[in-house]
């Protein structure tokens, strides 16, 4: 094969910019990346990324399974990681639901699968529109204390960034590493630029087989023994106690956020993903009004920017914590600062999009 | 008689709200039909009745119509299924890709309905779409089509080039599919800062932005 029909090859060529939805950014991201793979099962608002993947995946030589549900399409991704596979999956609400027996199963086994979640209106199956309620159960939802990482993105670069970082940190790390989304991204129209990772220096760390590599296990290499079952509680002890001491060490390598004018800040807006939009509006509003704030985006829920956050609380009286949810951000955001006693308030709106003016008004009555 | 189809998010629903304004402003009777089956809950809902108050005669879902019908509640209404019946210009506005085309078949008269144009809308920038080979190739797909209608854009980073680049290309694609340019369309800010010949001489359409409003 020559270099040029290697070149042909590749989904995306050099940069370009372009205007596109969120689900087809990370269906591009996905090919970018050098994703095999994809098993899935419909649900709205992430249906788009299946349906951009199996128009393109043909083209590519990618494969697609549609699944009956998404536990299988979870254990199918599973099976596709262990064969060496760069696989993902997608799902949204109830599906996500579902996701969290197979990703419990790849905490367990250290298994790098890529799920993204856009989220939509729950409990249930509510809305299929938009809500940040999902962010309990993505960082939190299997049983057991499985380590995952979760990045929450704010805007179409950052879909296609960081569809593009999830391969590598999974790949790297050995933990399951999750895109949360949610509806509004999924469905708006923005331009970025999308770009082959090799034309920017990013280099894909390599998929290899997990299980079933070559040679005879015990003899020419060691045996793979990946285990979701443990006779006795020592067993499992040693393990969870070694598998999250090395969370920690890796975490801070991962752990990323966002901080914006929190130098100086007295009142502090935190918030995630696309609501940071509005409250980054917010600031530059409030800002030309002489107040003080400053807003602070964990980009990485889990692991959660901890030192972070408690630095930028350092000149801060009032803390405002904004969501498309009943507080499921406040509760990470907390149990970061234990100890601390900024005075803190909060917009709740589960499910229902929030606006700069909406914080503005808030701020304003605040300080 | 006009249907505006095509890929995802490339303006149909813009380029359809538009000209039935425009039509509506020349003093004609105008009827804007919502046919978007394929994903029925993000479409002119939010927006029915600031049309509606401009003049147009709207027949698409309201929110509190949709109450209860849950996510599987992508109907076609008998007021929709007959729409190509109306009185004056009828304008519609159908869902994506060729799924969104087929729901063209589901309309009462078509086949007796020769005024009935279907026009696809072509944004450059949007990937599917980005080269004539790949719009060829995406038409051919969508099955009867009469006109190209070139709606590339950047959102707010378009510029004349992207703009010049976008009518260039949906140009050359028109001549290998043997089919019209219908026109360009271009956001209302650039109305004095570009002609005919910028866009291969195509007529241009001005477009306000309704679909920004339409906050899901």
């Amino acid at each position: 094969m020559t270099d040029q029909t290697i070149n042909q090859q590749k989904p995306v060529q050099g940069e370009k910019r372009m205007f596109m939805t969120g689900n087809e950014v990370i269906a591009y991201a996905a090919l970018a990346a050098g994703a095999e793979m994809m098993c899935g099962y419909p649900i709205t608002p992430q249906n788009e990324i299946m349906h951009y993947w199996t128009r393109l995946a043909p083209k590519y030589e990618r494969r697609f399974l549609q699944t009956e549900d998404e536990l299988s399409a979870g254990f199918s991704t599973l099976g596709g990681v262990l064969a060496g596979r760069r696989a993902f999956t997608a799902t949204a609400g109830p599906g996500n639901v579902l996701m969290q027996e197979p990703l419990s199963m790849a905490e367990m086994m250290r298994i790098p699968i890529v799920l993204i979640v856009q989220q939509r209106g729950g409990p249930s199956t509510a809305t299929v529109i938009y809500s940040q309620q999902e962010v309990t159960l993505t960082c939190y939802g299997g049983n057991g204390e499985g380590a995952r990482i979760v990045y929450s993105p704010s805007n179409h670069q950052e879909l296609y960034d960081y569809t593009l970082k999830a391969f590598n940190t999974a790949w790297t790390y050995r933990f399951p590493t999750f895109i949360l989304g949610d509806g509004y991204q999924a469905k708006m129209r923005e331009s970025l630029t999308i770009y082959d990772p090799a034309v920017r220096g990013v280099q894909m760390v390599p998929t290899e087989p997990i299980i079933g590599g070559p040679g005879a296990p015990g003899t020419e290499r060691e045996a793979v023994h990946l285990r979701n079952t443990f006779n006795t509680e020592e067993e499992l002890y040693e393990i969870i106690t070694a598998m999250m001491g090395e969370y920690d060490r890796i975490a801070p390598s991962i752990v990323e956020h966002e901080a914006i004018q929190t130098d100086d800040a007295e009142i502090l807006i935190l918030s995630h993903g696309v609501v940071s939009r509005a409250t980054a509006a917010a600031v530059r509003e409030l800002r030309e009004a002489g107040i003080k704030v400053g807003s602070f985006r964990p980009i990485t829920l889990r692991p959660f920017p901890v030192e972070a956050l408690r630095n930028a609380l350092k000149p801060v009286k009032k803390m405002l914590i904004v969501e498309s949810a009943q507080g499921q951000l406040a509760k990470l955001c907390k149990e970061a600062i234990y100890g601390e006693t900024t005075p803190i308030e909060y917009i709740f709106k589960p499910g229902v999009g929030v606006t700069a003016e909406e914080v503005v008004a808030k701020v304003k009555a605040m300080a | 008689m006009e249907a505006y189809i095509g890929e995802y998010a490339s303006g149909k629903s813009e380029n359809a709200v538009n000209r039935a304004l425009a039509l509506h402003a020349d003093g004609r009777d105008v009827t804007l039909v919502d046919l978007d089956t394929v994903e029925p809950f993000y479409t002119l809902r939010p927006i029915k009745r600031s049309l509606e108050a401009q003049g147009l005669h709207v027949i698409a879902w309201e929110t509190v119509d949709t109450v209860g019908l849950g996510e599987a509640g992508s109907l076609l209404r008998a007021d929709m299924r007959w729409a190509l019946h109306q009185q004056g210009d009828v304008i519609l506005d159908i869902g994506y890709g060729v799924d969104g085309a087929k729901t063209l078949q589901l309309l009462q008269g078509r086949e007796a309905c020769p005024e009935l144009r279907i026009i696809a809308v072509i944004n450059t920038s949007r990937p599917m779409t980005a080269s004539v080979e790949d719009i060829v190739e995406y038409v051919g797909e969508l099955g009867p089509v009469d006109a190209l209608l070139n709606n590339t854009h950047l959102g707010d980073e378009t510029n004349l080039t992207v703009i010049r680049e976008g009518a260039r290309l949906v140009e050359e694609a028109s001549r290998r599919l043997g089919l019209p340019v219908e026109a360009t369309a271009v956001d209302e800010r650039f109305r004095h800062l570009l002609d005919a010949s910028d866009v291969m001489n195509h007529s241009i359409r001005y477009l306000q932005r309704w679909m920004a409003k339409a906050y899901w």
